[in-house]
This record gives C-alpha cells, structure tokens and sequence, in this order.
C-alpha cells in the first residue's frame, strides 16, 4: 500500500470525495483524478480509493477507472494486483460491453502479475456468443503473445484463433487476421521455426474465408484482410486471376486506405497473370480511384501521389490521359505541388506537352521560390524526355529569362545547359542570351553552367575569352565548383583557339596551381598543365572527348526495388522509395539487404550493370541538379549507395600495399592528393548522402583522380601520364561540369577498384 | 497497419490529450511530439511541413517511426507510426476520429476538447486499440457505447452533489448504454445496428458538388473537374431495403461507395441498390463525366471574370469584373482572393454593380478588405444574381519597387439549389418493410475557381 497523502490538498480532498456516500459525487471525483493525471499530476496516491469506484453498474464509471488502472499498471504492478478480482467478475457480467472491456483492458495493462489471471477468463471470451466480445479477445491474443508467448501456446490461443478465420462474423475475422499477423511478425522478428502455430500461413482454405469476409467487414477490417491477402502465394494462374477479380470491387470503396490496400493486392497478383486482356482490364481499373483520391484533403493526396509515382513507373500507360488532374493549384501545400509536377512530366507526351509546358510556364511565374525552380527544371526535364517538344522548350526558357528575375534566370541557364548535353550544337542561338545575363548570376550552379557552355562553344563566341577572363580574374574567390569549370572552359577555349588564348591559359593554370587552396582544383590544374605540354593532341582528345548524351530515367529506384516496394504499396516504404528495412530497421541490417539488392540485380544482368549505376546517377532529381539534397541522394538508387561503401572499404585495405599511400597514410606527404583516405571518405559521403554541391561534384573528380593513382600503382601526380587519365575517365570527372557526372563518375573507378580485387 | 498512438497538440504545441502508448517506452510520445514542432518550427508555412515526419530511434528503441499529422481547428493531431505502416491508414484514421469528434461536440477545437476531456479518452479508447488496430469509427455504433455529452447530462453533473436522486437516472443512462452496443455489435449488417425504431420513419439526400477548375490567361478553361458527393441522412426503422434510381446515372464516373452499396446491381442496373446505416453517412462519391462534346472533359465555368492588373513602382492598380453565366439561379457567398505579395502594404478599393436589380442597399455591391497578416486582398460578395456585373476598381501599395502580386485570383462561391450535374433521382423504393417514408432530395453546388491575369 502506498503511503498516503497528507490530510489537506488536492489530492486530500479528492480522497474524500471518492470515498463519498453519493455516487455522482464519487464519479465527479473520479473525472477530477483523471484530468489531473493527463496533466501529468501525480495521483498515483489515490488508487486504493479508486479501485473502490471500480465495482459499479455505471459503464461510463467503470471506464473512468479503468483508464486510471491502465495509465498507473506499469509503475504500480502491485497495486493492480488488487483489481484483478473486479476483472475476472467483469469477464463474466451479462453485458457483452462489460466483459468486452475487461478483456481489452486486462490485455492492455501490460503487468505480468494479471497476465496469470488473464487466461481463463480470455478463453471463455473467445467462445463466447457476442461477436464484439469475440473480437476484442482475438486482438488480445495477439497482446498477450507479445508479452509472454509461451502463455499463449499451452493454452491453445494460437489454435483457437486460427479455427476463428471461419468465424460468423466478418468483424471477428477481421480481427483475427489483424492478430495473427502481428503474432506472425512477431514469431519472424524472433526466428520462431516455421511449423510453430505462432505463423500464419495463408492456405487456399483461408483465402476462400477472407475473400468472403473481404465484402462484409469495416474499413479497417478490409486493410487487414488485404494486407493478408497481399501475403498469399497463389497456386496458378487461375487463382491469382481469381484474387484479382475479388479484389477489384474493393477500389471502389470510398476510404483510401481501402482503395490503396487493394491496389497493392492486384499488383502483387497481377505478376502472375498472363491474360493480356485481363490485365489490361486491370489496369483500366486502377486510373478511376488513383484520380479519385487526389480530391482528398492534401495529406492524403500527398500518399497518393507517391504511391501513383511508383506506379507509373510499372505501368507507365496508367493514367496517360489525366494529365489535368494533375495540375497544381495556388492553394496546394509545397509537397503536394512537387509531387504534381513530377508526375506530370512523367507523363507528358507529344499530345500533351503543350499544355503541360504552359502549366510550367504559369508555375514559373508564382511567388514560391522553391517551386518555381522545380518548374523550371522540369521544363528541362521534358525537353530531354520529348525530342519533339525541346525547341518549345527551350523558348520557354527563353521567355523565362525575358523576366530578369534573378532566381529564374539562374535556374533556366542550369536547365539550358543540360538541354545542351542532350542536343549539342542544336540550339547555338540562344548562347548570348545567355551570356547578356552574366551579370546576373551570382549562385555558384548557375555560374558554372554558364561557364561550361561558353568553354563548350568557345569557337561559336567571338568574346568567350573576355567572358571567361572575368571569371579568371576573380578565380580564388569563386567557389570550388565555378574554379573548376573555369578551369575546364578555358582549356577548352585554348584547345579550340590556340592563337588568341595563350594568356588566359597560362594566367589561369598559374592560379589555379599556385594560389587555390582545394587540391582538386590544383590537381585538375596539373593535369591540364602536364597535358598541354606533354602532348596537345592527346589533350584535345581528352578534353573535347564526346560525351555521352544524357536522358532522363523512367524509374528512380532499381527495377528489383521498384518490384519490392510495388509489394510494399501505400506503407511507409513506398513514401520513401526506399525498402523498409533501411528506416525501420537497424542500422546495419538495412546496409546489408541494400547491398543484397543490388547484388541481386548485379547477378541478373551483369552486362547491364553499367548503365544500371550510369542511370542511376542520373536519377530525374539529380539530372538537372548541383546540389544533391541529402534527401534526394538518399532516397537515391540502393546499388549506388551499395557499392560506394563498400569500395570505401575496398580501397582502404589496398592503401597500405603502395607506398604513396603509406605517405599518405602516415601524413608526411605535401603532394595535391593530400588524404587519399579522406577522399574516399569523402566519396562516400559524397555519393551515399549527399553532402551538399561540394563534395556531390567534387566527389565525382577526386574518385577519377584517386583511382587513377591506385591503378598505376602510383601515389604522386608528377607521374601521372596523361594517356592514363584519358583512358580512364573520358567523360566524367574530369571535365563533366554536371552534378550528373556525379553519379557515373563516382561510380567508375569503384567499379575498377572492385575489379582488381 | 498498426498506428502505435495518437495525441491531441494544442496551437502552442503542447500535448493536451494523448492515447495510452502502453507498450512503448515512455519518452516515445515525446519524440515525435518534438519531431512534429521542430519540423513546424523550421518551416516558414505550417501548411507546407510533410505530413509523414520520420522519428528517428529514442533509447530503448532500436526502430524509427514516422510520424502522420494533420492540422484541425488550431490544433495538430498527431499518428504516430512504424514497422512497415501504411500512412494512408493513419490518415484516414484521423480523418474519422475527427469526424467522430465532430458528431460529438459539434466543434473541434482545443477549449471543446479540454472540456469534454474525458468523452474525448472513451472516443479514443473504443476507436484505437492499444496494439495500433482501429476498431470501431463509425459515430453511429459509438454513440451507443460512449455517451455524447448533452446538456441534461451537463446540468445533472452540476446539480449532483446536492442529493442522489439524479444518480438513478444517471444509471439508467449507463446501463441503457450497455443494452444499445450489444446490439449495435451483434447486427448481422456490420453498418446498421439492429432493431432501430423511429416514430417518423424518414429519409433525405443532399447531393454536394464541388466545381475545381483553373481559368488560363485566355479565358480558357486548363481543367475544371466535379467531384460529387451524395450525402443521406436515414431515419428508417427495422432493415430498410431501398432501391434509387437516377433518370440520369451515367453522369457519375469514377465512383466510390459505402460498403451497403451492392456494386453488382449498380454496374449491372446503374441503380443504388443498399440497407442504409442509421444516421448520417456519405452514400457515395463521384467525379461528373460532362457529357462528349463538352471541351476535353471540362465543365463550363458558372461565371465571368475580368481582371486588369497593372503594376508600377511601388504600386499597383487593378479593375475587376464578375457576373454570373448561369440563368436560374443565384450565386451566394462569392469571395475573391488574390495574394498581393509580401511586400505589399495596403489597398484602396471602390466597389460598383450594375444591372442587377439590387441597388446599392444593404451591402449588395460587396464589400473588400485587405488584410495586414496575409497580404490578402478579399471582396466578397454577398449575392451574385443571375444578371448585372460587379466590379471591384482599386491599387495598392507595396515596398517592393517591382511588386509581384500572385498571378492567380481564387474565386469561391455556393450555388443553392444547384447541381452542375443535374444529377435527378428518378424513384426511391422501399421493399421489406411496410411503413411509409418520408423523403427527400436536395441538390447544393460551390466551387473554387483559380483564374490567371
């Protein structure tokens, strides 16, 4: 017994009031202590006198208490001991509420000491005649398994429960799937032997009994009928045309989470079948709710869209003449509009690109600075994905600089410059716009898009070296990423106009090597230096190399992913893009199956691996992107975040072979490629999160830099040979001046390092 | 699926009431109540913060969670969720919870709620079991088992300690309670409790439309989408069989139902063919298919607006110009917005009408404001008839020596009386029972409307 309050205070009087001879005064009293308690007020003094209140015919009374006995099990095991009589004769009142509520809160309180007393009346509840009472016992086995398991087996629970799937009652099936399968993840979480009653194996018997309880139950008993069925392996082709046929009704059900569940089922079992009609029927089935739920309120569309964006990344024929619904309006959240606009570029064709493109142009002009870049860049977007449409785009772009706004002006030359990587030397005419704009660009992406198209097109500018030399001229204050190109471009425009260029040349090469503090910049520079000298033809070969077009991905995930989380629909997992395990699991757990996945999808098409990573450092959000946001990056492609990590860890263990590296390991070196450990460090951070344009791009160039050291077997930049670096990084690294060459750049001399092991 | 809790933040971010989170360690609650307000905090608009918040692990707890929140009346309701949830599930979750709270209280706000607090735990208790499954959300079965607070019952609680009589027939209140729910959970139609008794057996309909479009630059339609919904409020008693039929069903496209809808006899017959629920419910929703011919799919807009928009130096000057295109019947309500831009700093606006058979008495020509907080200009106009125009002609003011006004006016309005459907229910048939019925349909439209300068 607790030791008693003094004689005055609140709690004193509340003492006395649940102790009073007048019921209303009592149950008054009993409201008192629990608005106490839910302000966080100790009232654990008076549990003596409210147990004394539990014994009693008024429903809403007893309830009071029980909360109070639920709210106080946990720190007060012993105390509670003194209700279980009051429970076990609650368990058996006439009342099917009664007894309802007695199980349900005995199965809450979560105290070892009544989990004893719980069996008896547990088992009488599961057979009893009220089907309410029955499903709140169903839910309890599930509770009590999850506190002592071995209790549930001896006394059968777990057999009870599963001759309850043929219950009478659609609510009681309901329930009863819901507890088996959180007794089944549990039992998997703990590598319970699979012949243990503990799993929940769906037979074609049980399915026949879900699939009628399926019409009859409430809302949230379908989602747990459907996730069941989502978990069946059907026997053939006909069984999983059946499923389908069964489940389509359910996408016409008006709660969402219903229509999603549903849709996950169909996709799951639509694998399997091969009725081209049928599946085309099924399809058809889907676009009508999907569209539906997007007059949801804006959360519940936000799921919506996530899940649709995984959808028509499968089925891109889903929805193709609904653009419309998919336009933003003004009064949409940001998350809402964002996920709008990529599913509108996914899927705007030549029918409607022009509509599509208006729209764009329309967002470009609002306030919202964040969205009206990510206007911008789908503009972009479709201009790579719709050959046809890219000049309408392109005068777009052009109209959008008309504006002179400064954050939309340095957008669209981001954007005008992946339009020039997928179509060069196409649109030329537009270079001094761009180039009157100069002055105002003062965001680092900008500028260094700038920069590359004016190098890229050095011999189409009459002044590019006046523009250029403005950029020489304040080259240490500029940031790494704008040196960089700057670097590039002006090697270029020397390459392509040697006679006009030597001084610029020769000015930026001296900067860069002397008075820059980031080796990357400095060991581009002596590279291009060594180059120049060495060989020029060799030079031009490596510097004006063709580089691969680019083009936006369909998928953002892994074809093996996009299957996985296809299964996952509508959880948590398919709002990420990302398998489950990586956020709700442990940490390590999740590193390893991502590194399983993309095995998975190594070992299937081993010729295809290249242009797997390439794309998927391509990913559409990272295509026209510098900044690899942390989220983007990792909601980005597992097999890249997979196979960076473990060619950090690769490269580590090679380092002590050479001796450079044990220079470096050891600190003593001065040489540019300071911290050959850091680098690779830095490449995964790089890579796998993200970190911010820096390192994003940098990581690209100190990866092709580093690995090139490694495979000569040399430490030091005096010897690298220039052929060398032309072999083995033509086009990324280098001399990419996208953040996209982020991605295969980063990846290739890992790819090489993993080799040679 | 399982939704490990929920709790009830007020406008300042404090939890006022929370479910019990009995199997979860105790600082679990807190982490994504602290997820939630520092996400809040660093985003400039709270309607812009993701409504899916991932938590990462607290101590004691190796897994993360996520985090489902909407905001209502003021205050955030919060889901918090892990394992491989489904957030829609979540959402959906608080959006019946909030409409059970509705039923209760009529309004839900932070002061309603602390009131009724211990109605509000019952709610939760009966609606979230303590493993994360919803349980029973539909209003209808609850009130049988959690009792809505009423006045009588309020008056009895002030009076009771001045003797025990009222006590007796608070008991006779709770025991009532008890009979109703072993009825309500023992029917064998899972939405219609059995044996429902009314004295005047009725049954209503209101079909709502709601118009959603976008007006380009043009004047041309970009998309104008109906979403219907067919709301009914049933006073039948015993197991009413109905049968509805629509003299023109074929405008509903993409429908969804409540489950006593038999999807059979509707793709088969295009009839509703059902055993309502007692009570309030949503029969069914719809998306109205204009008929072929009508442009790409889109419904014509119900009105005309006009707008010129000029910016200068620190200023601006607009003239605007509505009237209505409809011939039968009158517009109510019509409330025009647009979003001056942050560096605005005030309006002055003249209103006028002509043509419209009002006068200028009573307000009819509409009134404007500006308001300080939004940077919102808003004219409204109380009743917009069938002819006549508006006008609104005015400038403003803005610090910004190139003000950048928002490029879209939003237009909202009623339309009683008035579906864009001109869905017509063509009979209602009751078979299995005997009595008479009452009924009756009632059609009611509004739109909000986004119109481009």
């Amino acid at each position: 017994m607790s030791i008693r309050a003094p004689r005055k205070g609140e709690n004193y009087e509340l003492s006395v009031d649940l102790n009073s001879e007048y019921r209303e005064k009592r149950k008054d009293a009993i409201k008192r202590v629990i608005a106490s308690m839910t302000v966080g007020k100790d009232v654990s003094g008076l549990f003596p006198d409210v147990l004394k209140n539990m014994q009693t015919d008024d429903l809403e009374q007893k309830k009071l208490v029980y909360l109070y006995l639920m709210n106080y099990a946990k720190t007060q095991p012993e105390l509670v001991i003194l209700a279980v009589n009051t429970f076990v004769k609650d368990s058996e009142d006439p009342n099917p509420l009664v007894r309802a509520l007695a199980i349900r809160t005995m199965g809450c309180l979560r105290a070892e000491k009544i989990i004893d007393y719980l069996c008896d009346p547990l088992r009488r509840a599961l057979s009893d005649d009220n089907p309410y009472v029955r499903k709140t016992a169903a839910l309890c086995v599930a509770k009590l398994y999850d506190l002592k398991p071995e209790l549930a087996i001896e006394n059968g629970f777990l057999e009870q429960l599963h001759e309850m799937i043929g219950d009478s009652n659609p609510m009681v099936v309901a329930n009863t799937v819901a507890a088996l399968t959180d007794i089944n993840a549990a039992a998997t979480a703990h590598q319970i032997p699979p012949d243990d009653p503990a799993h929940f194996d769906i037979t074609s018997a049980v399915l026949t009994k879900l699939l009628i309880a399926l019409n009859e139950c409430s809302e949230w008993g379908r989602v747990a009928i459907l996730n069941a069925l989502a978990r069946y392996t059907a026997q053939d082709d006909k069984e999983s045309e059946h499923i389908c046929e069964r489940v389509v009704p359910q996408f016409q059900h008006v709660n969402g989470a219903v229509v999603l569940a549903a849709m996950k089922v169909v996709m799951i079992h639509m694998r399997a079948v091969h009725r081209e009609d049928l599946v085309k029927q099924l399809v058809r089935k889907m676009a009508p709710p999907l569209v539906t739920l997007l007059s949801s309120p804006p959360e519940v569309q936000w799921v919506a869209l996530k899940n649709i964006n995984l959808l028509l990344q499968k089925r891109a024929d889903l929805l193709t003449s609904e653009m419309r619904v998919f336009f933003c309006k003004y009064n949409d959240p940001l998350y809402v509009k964002v996920e709008k606009l990529d599913i509108m570029v996914r899927l705007a064709n030549d029918n409607n690109v022009d509509a599509l493109l208006s729209e764009l142009k329309e967002y470009a002009s609002e306030v919202d600075v964040d969205f009206v870049r990510k206007s911008i860049k789908a503009i972009g977007q479709t201009a790579i994905q719709i050959e046809s449409a890219a000049e309408r785009c392109v005068n777009v772009l052009l109209e959008l600089i008309d504006t002179r706004v400064s954050y939309v002006v340095q957008e669209a030359v981001v954007v005008m410059k992946d339009i020039f990587r997928k179509y060069p030397s196409t649109y030329e005419g537009v270079i001094p716009t761009l180039c009157a704009n100069l002055d105002e660009l003062d965001e680092p992406e900008a500028k260094a898009s700038l920069i590359w198209i004016i190098g890229e097109y050095a011999e189409k500018i009459e002044n590019a070296d006046e523009l250029l030399g403005v950029f020489v001229d304040t080259f240490t204050e500029e940031s790494y990423q704008v040196q960089l190109q700057t670097l590039t471009a002006v090697v270029k425009l020397f390459l392509k106009k040697p006679d006009s260029s030597q001084g610029i040349v020769q000015r930026v090469l001296t900067t860069a090597t002397k008075d820059c503090d980031s080796p990357d910049v400095r060991d581009r520079a002596y590279i291009y230096w060594r180059l120049l000298s060495t060989d020029p033809g060799a030079a031009k070969a490596v510097v004006l190399a063709h580089r691969p077009p680019i083009s936006v991905p369909q998928t953002t995930v892994s074809p093996a992913l996009l299957e996985e989380l296809l299964g996952d629909l509508s959880s948590l997992a398919s709002v990420y893009h990302k398998p489950a395990e990586t956020f709700i699991g442990h940490g390590r757990v999740g590193a390893d199956s991502l590194q399983r996945k993309a095995t998975e999808v190594d070992d299937r098409a081993a010729a295809q691996r290249a242009l797997q990573t390439v794309a998927a450092g391509q990913q559409a959000e990272n295509l026209l992107d510098f900044d690899d946001e942390p989220a983007q990056a990792a909601n980005g492609d597992s097999s890249l975040l997979s196979s960076s990590s473990s060619s950090g860890l690769a490269a580590t263990q090679i380092l002590p072979h050479t001796p450079a590296a044990a220079n470096l390991l050891a600190g003593t070196s001065a040489n540019p490629l300071d911290d050959l450990v850091s680098i690779f460090g830095g490449m995964n951070a790089g890579a796998g999160f993200g970190s911010g344009s820096g390192s994003g791009g940098g990581g690209a160039g100190r990866g092709s830099a580093s690995a090139d050291g490694i495979m000569g077997g040399l430490g030091s930049p005096g010897v690298l040979s220039p052929t060398h670096t032309g072999v083995t990084s033509p086009s990324a690294g280098t001399m990419s001046p996208t953040g996209t060459g982020a991605g295969p750049g980063a990846q290739k001399p890992q790819d090489d390092l993993l080799g040679l092991f | 699926m399982a939704i490990d809790g929920l709790i009830i933040l007020d406008s300042t971010g404090r939890p006022i009431i929370q479910s019990g989170y009995t199997s979860y360690p105790p600082g679990y609650p807190i982490l994504h109540v602290d997820a939630l307000n520092t996400e809040l905090s660093k985003c400039a608009r709270a309607k812009d913060v993701d409504p899916v918040i991932y938590v990462g692990p607290g101590i004691g707890d190796l897994r993360g969670s996520a985090c489902c929140h909407v905001e209502v009346g003021g205050m955030r309701i919060l889901a918090s969720v892990s394992r491989d949830a489904d957030p829609l599930v979540a959402f959906a979750f608080l959006q019946a919870f909030v409409d059970v709270l509705v039923d209760y209280f009529g309004t839900v706000n932070a002061a309603t709620l602390k009131d009724n607090f211990d109605t509000v735990y019952q709610l939760l208790e009966e609606t979230l079991d303590s493993s994360g499954h919803p349980l029973t959300t539909s209003p209808n079965a609850l009130r049988d088992i959690v009792l809505p607070p009423s006045l009588i019952t309020k008056l009895i609680a002030s009076i009771a300690p001045s003797g025990p009589s009222p006590a007796s027939g608070r008991t006779g209140a709770g025991s009532l309670a008890g009979a109703g729910a072993g009825a309500a959970f023992a029917s064998p139609i899972p939405w219609r409790k059995a044996g429902v008794r009314h004295n005047h057996n009725e049954i209503l309909f209101d079909v709502v439309e709601d118009m959603c479009a976008t007006i380009g630059r043009n004047g041309a339609t970009l998309s104008s989408l109906v979403w219907g919904k067919i709301e009914c409020n049933a006073k039948l008693s015993g197991t009413p069989d109905l049968t509805m039929t629509f003299t023109n069903p074929t405008v509903m496209t993409n429908c969804a139902f409540h489950p006593c809808v038999r999807l059979q006899r509707w793709s088969r017959d295009k009839v509703f063919s059902f055993v309502p629920p007692d009570g309030q419910f949503v029969i069914a929703e719809y998306q109205y298919g204009p008929p072929h011919g009508a442009l790409s799919g889109n419904v014509p807009v119900p009105i005309a607006f006009k707008a010129n928009v000029t910016t200068d130096e620190n200023e601006g000057s607009f003239t605007l110009t509505i009237s209505s295109k409809l011939s039968t019947k009158p517009m109510e309500n019509v409330i025009i917005e647009h979003y001056l831009g942050e560096d605005s700093t005030g309006a002055q606006c003249s209103t006028s009408s002509s043509g419209t058979g009002l006068g200028t008495v009573g307000g009819a020509e509409g009134s404007w404001m500006y308001d300080h907080h939004k940077h919102v200009l808003r004219w409204e106009i109380p009743n917009l008839t069938t002819s006549g125009s508006w006008s609104l002609r005015g400038s403003w003011t803005s610090k910004s020596k190139t003000p950048r006004p928002d490029r879209t006016y939003s237009i909202k309005f009623d339309i009683p009386s008035y579906t864009f459907s001109a869905l017509k229910v063509d009979q209602l048939r009751l078979s299995s029972e005997a009595y008479k019925m009452y009924k009756g349909v009632r059609g009611r439209s509004k739109g909000s409307i986004e119109w481009r300068w």
